[in-house]
């Protein structure tokens, strides 16, 4: 099944739906996908094959996004594996620290579910340095520059936010 | 013979007199009928200092002229015996309090009295006392009243009347709550009858209309045994703390929305990844003509649109009824009716279910409905718990009993247990382990009644081992909204 020439991800996600919806965006832009329904099933799967980038969901039963992230980075040939994260929890007490953890250390972008396909696949590409057309490219360094700002705002004092709000409303009235 | 021996009494006499004059811890002095002091003795001159050739007015009070309302000119007249509070000024020119006693000395022939005797002591400290128990009594922070056994006031001090009104000759459930009969559950009753000490926590209605919230102890006045006649009620106003506790618990219960919220959202998120997938399976299958593919992402959408209908259906559940609707109700009786529900269903899956209850539980402000869907919750849990198990004597008990002055409901399995990473997440999100089979709102709608019971839940557990869910509500709390929902 493994295609020497494509890209192998690993898709690590507890939900059935989630993991089908990926593989088959992955696919159909030339991947080969295995899948993963928990940090510890994930494992496993690296054990068994090196993958080229892990789509990692964070808040899983048994072993966690976060968890098995930790343990990866463990082994240092596994440790230069890029992650992408795919969250539903990425501003709630859940997922908040971890997703910090994971993106200072990590690759910087995250994505928070839902998430569309192209979108999905632009930050796989930009993640692996591969040739991407110049829309894809474009739509990556935008996500990029998205995650950054949601960390940004997220990391604000609520205060300064309602006063650059404010600032930003009187501007459009003058 | 029998006149020496009249002359040696006499004698006799005569020196135990003397020697009394001196020695008897009280002021003594002789008054003639000028007022003029004739004799004292020396406790007298200790106390008043000089007072030969002076008036009494000017020994006991410095004046120039006799007192208003003298009682020693009264005693003069008619010969009766007195006694009298007086305030005058001692050699050292302090205020004095002291009693008097006045006696006549000396009749003379005619009937008229030559002399009095008065006879005093000092109350300076005593007065001081008295002044100082004053103060107390009325400016202590506490509102105190003495009540005789028709429920009448007859003392109030001043933090009571200022807050509480005028007193005089009224009842005091008139005073305390504006009430025209006697308050159920009176402690003051309960004092009157075994004559002890007695606690209880009340609402009044101050002078103005407005609430207040205190805690009471009656206690009987009076150090004899036997029927109790007076009764002292010492309040202490609660109203702010009061108010401070029912602000927590409106704290926590916002605090659960909120959570509730965060949940609901990434429910909702996680669906909409699966509608996203689904038409985006869809769309590949029509564009690859690709018909495995098409009937994939159909059925995906399908899906998620179930999950959405449900979690609407649940959630709608979830949110109704904001404050839980209390009623007295035996705690006993609700988990006896679950065990009843769940009996057969464990013993056909190899559990047994049992309740081991605490007989001395009574009836307590719960809402049944709540409690019952909490208990449902949590040993539906305990029974899916023990079916993941390997072992063989599974058994889920449900308990009752006080702990801490709070009811507490317990269920407890020896199913899988749970790690310790889950049990961090089990009450904050729609978080779930089984899969499709749970929406996650189990044990979030548990905490969300508990905690609108003014409760908590908590949980013990160890991998392998099996679970204990406690849920643990203050006494106090549980009569705090039910009183609140009264009033």
């Amino acid at each position: 099944m493994v295609d020497e020439d494509k890209k192998t991800i690993l898709v690590v996600d507890d939900e059935e739906d989630v993991r089908r919806y990926l593989t088959t965006a992955l696919t159909a832009s030339g991947f080969n996908v295995i899948t993963a329904e928990d940090g510890g099933q994930a494992l496993e799967e690296v054990k068994k094959h090196k993958p080229d980038l892990i789509s990692l969901d964070l808040v899983m039963p048994k072993k966690s996004g976060a968890k098995f992230h930790r343990e990866l980075v463990k082994n240092k040939d596994w440790a230069k594996i890029p992650v992408l994260i795919v969250t539903g929890h990425a501003r709630d007490d859940l997922g908040k620290a971890d997703l910090k953890n994971l993106t200072m250390s990590g690759p910087g972008i995250y994505l928070e579910k839902p998430v569309k396909p192209d979108n999905y696949i632009a930050a796989i590409k930009k993640l692996l340095n591969m040739d991407s057309t110049e829309e894809e490219s474009k739509l990556a360094d935008k996500l990029k520059l998205q995650s950054e700002l949601k960390n940004l705002i997220d990391d604000a004092d609520p205060e300064m936010l309602e006063k650059l709000k404010s600032m930003m409303k009187d501007k459009d009235k003058s | 013979m029998a006149k020496t021996k009249a002359n040696k009494t006499s004698e006799v006499d005569s020196w135990i007199y003397k020697e009394l004059f001196e020695l008897v811890p009280y002021n003594i002095a002789v008054i003639d009928r000028d007022f003029n002091v004739v004799k004292a003795n020396d406790n007298f001159t200790e106390y008043f200092g000089n007072w030969k050739g002076k008036k009494c007015y000017k020994v006991y009070k410095k004046l120039d002229r006799p007192c208003e309302n003298c009682n020693t000119l009264l005693t003069f007249q008619d010969g009766k015996t007195r006694v009298s509070d007086e305030a005058g000024i001692d050699q050292n020119g302090r205020p004095a309090h002291y009693v008097v006693h006045i006696a006549p000395l000396k009749k003379t022939k005619n009937g008229n009295i030559d002399y009095i005797i008065e006879m005093s002591s000092d109350i300076t400290e005593t007065k001081r006392w008295q002044r100082e128990y004053q103060l107390l009594f009325d400016r202590v922070p506490c509102y105190i009243t003495v009540i005789d056994n028709n429920y009448k006031i007859v003392r109030a001090n001043e933090s009571f009347r200022e807050n509480f009104g005028d007193v005089l000759g009224k009842q005091c459930y008139e005073v305390y709550k504006k009430r025209q009969t006697k308050c159920p559950n009176c402690p003051a009753a309960k004092t009157f009858k075994d004559g002890k000490v007695h606690r209880s926590e009340q609402v009044g209605i101050k002078k103005q209309g407005n609430k207040t919230h205190y805690i009471v102890a009656t206690s009987p006045v009076g150090r004899g045994m036997g029927e109790v006649n007076q009764v002292i009620e010492i309040c202490t106003d609660v109203t702010e703390l009061k108010k401070l506790e029912t602000e927590i618990i409106e704290a926590e219960r916002l605090g659960a929305v909120g959570q509730t919220v965060a949940g609901l959202a990434h429910s909702i998120k996680n669906i909409l990844m699966g509608l996203e997938g689904g038409m985006f399976i869809v769309g590949q299958g029509f564009s690859k003509n690709d018909q495995k593919l098409i009937t994939e992402g159909w059925e995906m959408l399908q899906r998620n649109f179930e999950k959405i209908t449900s979690l609407v259906k649940d959630f709608l559940s979830f949110a109704k009824g904001r404050l839980p609707d209390l009623e007295l109700v035996e705690p006993n009786d609700l988990v006896k009716e679950i065990v009843e529900l769940y009996k057969d269903i464990a013993a056909n899956i190899g559990i047994t279910l049992t309740a081991d209850l605490d007989e001395n539980i009574k009836a307590m402000p719960l809402d049944p409905k709540g409690i019952h869907s909490c208990l449902t919750n949590l040993v539906s849990n305990a029974i899916d718990a023990c079916q993941m198990s390997e072992k063989s004597n599974k058994q889920v008990t449900i308990s009752t009993r006080y702990e801490k002055a709070a009811l507490i409901f317990q269920v407890e399995d020896n199913g899988t247990g749970i790690e310790y990473d889950i049990k961090q997440k089990i009450f904050t999100t729609f978080f779930t382990t089984k899969g499709g089979l749970g929406t996650g709102l189990g044990l979030l709608t548990t905490r969300k009644i508990v905690q609108e019971h003014g409760g908590k839940i908590s949980v013990n557990t160890r991998k392998g081992e099996g679970s204990k869910f406690i849920m643990a509500f203050p006494k106090k709390r549980l009569y705090a909204l039910y009183n609140s929902k009264e009033a």
